[in-house]
């Protein structure tokens, strides 16, 4: 038994500096590469410049690019988690927060805390909070007993909550003038344009919390994955893990959607990628989907930045782009 | 790692606020009425809507202008500067990479946030708020007094005061009002009501608005302009390809309509009548001249 936990921690230990590798190259490139100074060396040699000789340069990479790829990299790792959090407790392999409606019950949450004229902290976050709660309530009576087991009725709950959550955000749209909603398609699409460093810093500092508590219940949704019965004999309390980790992520999933709209298909690529290669123990899982899903959106977020000539798309462009053909090979592979 | 980088990054912040500010700069109160240090000659300017950019030119200093945004392409030569996103989308690493010592932001559709960012990175950022004829003036006067071309934007103000003048008084003469609707969306289809540009030039220039409203852009079903009866139909295009046309024949089959009776569908420059620049002023001629042709049958 000790000999097995060592085991583990060693291989936690080499996945993890693995994955954080991966990021720190995201990182790198996200900060290197932009619509200005296409020069990759004059802009790497600003990533470890200390003194301001090319201080536009500097101001672009650190203080415009800096916080841009740290917040994609806090909604990646949140979003990726919230995927494989979902899939554990619903024992759905297509369950994520978009595909369920979660996000989408955030943003109307979001919108109207917008329209209220309420600040980013704590208002729009807890209106946000409040929609993806609603909206998981929604989803969790529409599957009384154990039909949102079976990925058909999962999906089709998921398409009805996401048709409603459209709807509600196209009205609330038409009937105002408002001048803030002047980019709420963009937004919609999953934006990560207005990151702000002081913002994305409070941000991960809810998250973090949040994390780290998803880490504590990774065994706990190990024993899920092995079905209600044999967790019950394992002496798990099913009840309080599964609203506990409900509500914690969707907490973790409606903060980062006040930040950065909707940004989709992200907690079904990582955690499929990363199960493939590590296998289905959630105790390595959690911490790879962190750092995978943080380098994957930011990897996503450079691509949006730099492929259009003119401006720039959303993210969720790119996300959508990539996941939605993975979602509808895993449908195929799992009617099989 | 990411602590270093953000510690690193702080500590940089700090010396860049510590030493970004300009050398000689005055202090200039802008159109929200907030007080903004700007260069005492500022020049490397970055206008942040089209509107800005037609202003700068009229007032003869184009020179200090480095970037402006998208469809920014009166005069022809603005189409050549470097473009820094779109007004409502602006792109903040390409304004920051112009290393301007001075935005030029318009209230009504620049992004808040992308502002106050500008803003924290050491840019001053002054703010124009047209939202009427009378207040452009004091705009066009405004950016001339920070551009210190105070004189030439006194002779444009002028030259516009009497240019306005002169279109009150022809209209002064006008016995009937004619009911206007200018379409600037074709689908769905949309105009403007009170409180907007639009609605002052139709009133000004002698006409009936008949989308007036409480809704400054209100969306309208055929039906609807339909029974709104309008004696005159103008819709504003960028002309592109075939819109107008196409939005000519949709009207004229509805021949109840007193404007298609009457043949009085119109095509405008879209340019003109939404940039609160001083082409707006031609835009008020333009439209005095649709509406009330008999003002200058034998004249001028």
């Amino acid at each position: 038994m000790i000999l097995n936990l060592q085991h583990h921690i060693t291989r936690l230990i080499w996945i993890s500096i693995i994955l954080l590798v991966v990021l720190f190259i995201a990182f790198s490139l996200g900060l290197s590469i932009g619509p200005t100074h296409s020069g990759i060396r004059s802009a790497f040699s600003a990533l470890f410049a200390t003194n301001e000789s090319d201080s536009i340069l500097y101001s672009i990479v650190w203080r415009i690019r800096f916080p841009r790829v740290l917040l994609a990299a806090v909604v990646g790792a949140t979003l990726s988690l919230g995927g494989l959090v979902f899939q554990a407790l619903l024992r759905n392999p297509l369950a994520e927060p978009f595909i369920l409606g979660i996000s989408g019950g955030s943003a109307i949450g979001a919108i109207i805390g917008i329209l209220l004229g309420l600040s980013r902290f704590p208002g729009i976050c807890f209106t946000s909070f409040l929609g993806s709660l609603g909206t998981l309530a929604l989803i969790l009576v529409m599957s009384t007993g154990k039909s949102i087991l079976r990925k058909d009725a999962l999906l089709l709950s998921g398409v009805m909550v996401n048709a409603f959550c459209s709807a509600i955000i196209m009205f609330l749209v038409s009937i105002t003038q408002d001048a803030r909603l002047h980019n709420i398609i963009f937004w919609l699409m999953g934006d990560l344009s207005a990151a702000d460093l002081p913002q994305v810093v409070i941000l991960g500092a809810i998250l973090i919390p949040c994390f780290m508590m998803v880490f504590v219940f990774s065994h706990a949704m190990n024993l899920l994955m092995m079905g209600k019965d044999m967790a019950r004999t394992m002496g798990l309390n099913i009840k309080a893990v599964t609203l506990t980790l409900l509500i914690v992520t969707s907490f973790m999933v409606s903060a980062t959607v006040s930040f950065s709209g909707l940004v989709g298909f992200v907690g079904l690529v990582i955690p499929h990628l990363l199960r493939l290669v590590l296998g289905p123990d959630h105790r390595s899982l959690v911490p790879a989907c962190l750092f995978g899903g943080a380098a994957y959106l930011v990897l996503c977020d450079l691509l949006a930045r730099t492929l259009p000539q003119q401006g720039e798309m959303p993210a969720g462009v790119v996300t959508a782009l990539i996941g939605a053909p993975l979602f509808i090979i895993l449908l195929k592979k799992s009617r099989k | 790692m990411i602590l270093k980088i953000i510690a690193s990054s702080i500590s940089t912040i700090t010396i860049l606020l510590a030493s970004g500010l300009p050398l000689t700069a005055k202090t200039a109160e802008d159109q929200l009425g907030r007080e903004i240090r700007v260069p005492d000659d500022p020049k490397r300017i970055v206008a942040l809507a089209p509107s800005i950019t037609e202003i700068i030119f009229a007032l003869g200093q184009q020179g200090r202008l480095k970037g402006t945004t998208q469809f920014s392409n009166y005069p022809a030569e603005a189409a050549q500067l470097p473009k820094v996103g779109s007004y409502v989308r602006l792109d903040l690493e390409r304004i920051v990479a112009l290393n301007p010592d001075l935005c030029i932001a318009i209230k009504d559709g620049n992004p808040k946030a992308i502002i106050d960012r500008l803003q924290s990175l050491n840019i001053p950022v002054f703010a124009v708020n047209p939202r009427n004829l009378e207040s452009l003036l004091q705009t066009i006067q405004k950016i001339g007094g920070i551009l210190n071309a105070s004189a030439k934007a006194k002779t444009l103000v002028e030259d516009m005061q009497s240019r306005m003048q002169q279109v009150d008084d022809l209209v002064s003469r006008i016995e009937r009002r004619p009911r206007v609707f200018i379409q600037i969306g074709i689908s769905p289809i949309i105009s403007a009501g009170s409180n907007t540009f639009i609605d002052e030039l139709i009133v000004r220039a002698g006409g009936i608005n008949v989308a007036a409203g409480k809704s400054a852009y209100p969306h309208f079903s055929r039906e609807q302009v339909l029974a709104l009866a309008p004696d005159v139909l103008i819709v504003t295009t960028m002309a592109r390809s075939g819109a107008f046309e196409k939005a000519k024949a949709d009207w004229s089959r509805l021949s109840h309509m007193p404007a298609v009776r009457k043949k009085r569908i119109y095509m405008v420059n879209s340019d003109l009548f939404d940039r609160p620049s001083p082409r707006l002023f031609d835009a008020l001629e333009i439209l005095t001249r649709l509406l009330h042709p008999q003002l200058f049958e034998g004249g001028s």
